[in-house]
């Protein structure tokens, strides 16, 4: 190796470290015994985690975020497969500009799409209803389930569709028989990625929890404004893991590779 | 998405785009388009509308146009300094970015082996699936006073007493570096693998040292990729809340911080309005940019 490859190769670890190393080192503060932050750890302890579990205001936030993100991806999948069947197969004018309006909410600020929503809210005076929370959520996790659906209904041609419609199937039979599965893959990979955006969400949360209902980044937000000892490490490690839980899950299912095109 | 013209052309009969008008699949534009009309559309619109009015016309009478809550942007100084921080931060974070992503970025265009491959587009998506607030804590508990950096090098005894870099401005620059690099990696990685590498081959062949070879050859043919990039992290990091208040250790006001502050502790809705158009703006036209260069080069690419 030339001093000059190594010198490529060392410089790519270090940005990986970089980027890996401050996910690993939560796991780290989550089994330290001590009540600070406190490197490297002087022991080992599940205590974090005990406490995590047992608090109240805890567990209610995470039940909170678990449910929101269930809401949201049944109705983001329904809105970005209708959205992305009517795009690639309906003929519509100007798909272009649709695509990239339909994409728009991940382009636009989060914090102003909570803002926006909020500002609405509270000029129909409604307040903070948990529904307008969901509805914020499904605005920017929409996008990702268009994106992915549209990726594999252009990988495959009108023609798997025209051949069944030849060969005497009705509209009804081509669409549940070949247009769906077709989609499926697309559909469950937006849909996976939908549930984790809702699940991490914070800016767009931000504006619109109502009082006494937080989500799970709210709660660990304002806990951080204040204390950072090793339950917010261990709350960390369990909303990783449920993560990772679900990316696992995007692998099984349809590979992680259509990710990397953005 | 590009790929999807490859397979029309190679049906005899496709050659022609059908031109007939929307078919009954249409109609399921229909969801999307009414969800967007009410809760997107609406909201922004009347958030500018609410930016230009003296109050709300809903619960108060006698409400008017003004220009007050630009004019107050404008003429208080106050605001041109939180402008100011926000955007030195933006650059400083997308400067960071940029020096960081773009090698990461070349080594995973040039890697072809697909286990390679997949494993650094994990170790890129790796902090993207993971919150904003869990790595913006991650980074806390490494910055502080008794975090990794400062109690490693304490131990080594580099330094006596504990850097400050919680509640520093580079504290959030590294700290909203670390959130945005993967947007940085993917947009570069996206440009660079599709600059043939026997170009960069052809110069090294011809006697060029590997390094002068990527400065003439990839580097300037990457320039399309380090602009978009550039534009999408800047966009990206004007717009961030938590990691600046946490890591700033609430020293430093950004515009988001003071919309969020606008709403809850002066709720000043119209000039949180205002403030909202402002960044609004602002992102709109980095986005523009954005897909106007990444726009240019797949027409690019199409001609070649």
């Amino acid at each position: 190796m030339t001093p000059g490859r190594l010198a490529y190769v060392a410089l790519n670890t270090l940005i990986l470290v970089f980027m890996l190393a401050p996910i690993a080192i939560i796991f780290v503060f989550a089994i330290n015994p001590l009540p600070y932050i406190d490197f490297p750890p002087s022991g080992f302890t599940w205590d974090w985690f005990r406490q995590f579990f047992t608090s109240d205001i805890f567990m209610g936030s995470l039940w909170l975020s678990l449910r929101v993100a269930v809401m949201v991806t049944v109705l983001a999948v329904f809105f970005g497969a209708t959205a992305s069947l009517a795009i690639a197969r309906g003929n519509l004018p100007g798909t272009r500009m649709i695509t990239s309006f339909v994409l728009s909410p991940l382009m636009l600020p989060a914090i102003l799409t909570g803002l926006a929503l909020f500002q609405a809210y509270m000029f129909v005076d409604i307040g903070r209803p948990l529904w307008g929370l969901v509805v914020g959520h499904v605005l920017v996790t929409t996008p990702y389930v268009v994106r992915t659906t549209l990726a594999v209904l252009h990988n495959f041609d009108t023609r798997l569709e025209e051949a069944a419609t030849n060969l005497g199937a009705s509209p009804i039979r081509v669409y549940f028989e070949v247009t769906l599965p077709l989609i499926k893959p697309g559909v469950i990979a937006g849909g996976i990625f939908a549930f984790i955006v809702s699940f991490d969400q914070f800016p767009v949360s931000l504006f619109l929890i109502g009082p006494g209902s937080e989500t799970l980044p709210i709660t660990l937000f304002n806990y951080l404004k204040f204390e950072m000892d090793g339950r917010i490490a261990a709350a960390s490690v369990v909303s990783i893991l449920i993560s990772l839980i679900v990316v696992i899950g995007i692998d099984r299912t349809v590979g992680l590779r259509s990710y990397g095109k953005m | 998405m590009s790929d999807a013209t490859a397979p029309a052309l190679l049906a005899p009969g496709a050659m022609k785009p059908r031109r007939a008008g929307p078919n009954a699949l249409a109609w399921l534009i229909m969801p999307i388009a009414l969800l967007f009309a009410l809760f997107f559309i609406a909201p922004i619109g009347l958030m500018a509308l609410m930016s230009v009015l003296t109050g709300n016309p809903m619960w108060e009478s006698g409400v008017t146009f003004t220009a007050e809550n630009y004019v107050r942007f404008a003429t208080d100084g106050y605001n041109w300094e939180v402008l100011w921080i926000t955007i030195r931060i933006g650059l400083s974070t997308t400067i960071a970015a940029l020096l960081l992503g773009y090698p990461l970025a070349h080594l995973m265009a040039r890697t072809h082996s697909r286990t390679g491959h997949a494993l650094l587009l994990i170790a890129v998506l790796a902090p993207m699936l993971t919150g904003i607030v869990v790595r913006t804590f991650a980074w806390m508990a490494i910055l502080s006073d008794t975090g990794v950096v400062n109690a490693t090098l304490m131990r080594l005894g580099i330094i006596d007493a504990p850097m400050t870099l919680l509640g520093s401005e580079t504290g959030i620059v590294i700290g909203l570096t670390h959130i945005y690099i993967p947007y940085m990696v993917l947009t570069l990685n996206g440009v660079i693998s599709r600059i043939d590498e026997r170009l960069e081959q052809a110069a090294t062949n011809l006697g060029a040292h590997p390094l002068r070879a990527f400065i003439e050859v990839t580097l300037p043919l990457s320039v399309p990729g380090i602009l978009a990039g550039s534009l999408l992290v800047f966009a990206l990091s004007i717009s961030a809340y938590v990691t600046p208040l946490l890591m700033g250790g609430f020293q430093f006001m950004t515009l988001p911080l003071l919309i969020y502050q606008q709403i809850s502790a002066s709720f000043n809705i119209g000039f949180a309005a205002a403030l909202g158009i402002i960044l609004l703006v602002i992102s709109m036209a980095l986005i523009v940019g954005y897909n106007r260069v990444l726009g240019m080069l797949s027409g690019d690419s199409k001609l070649t």
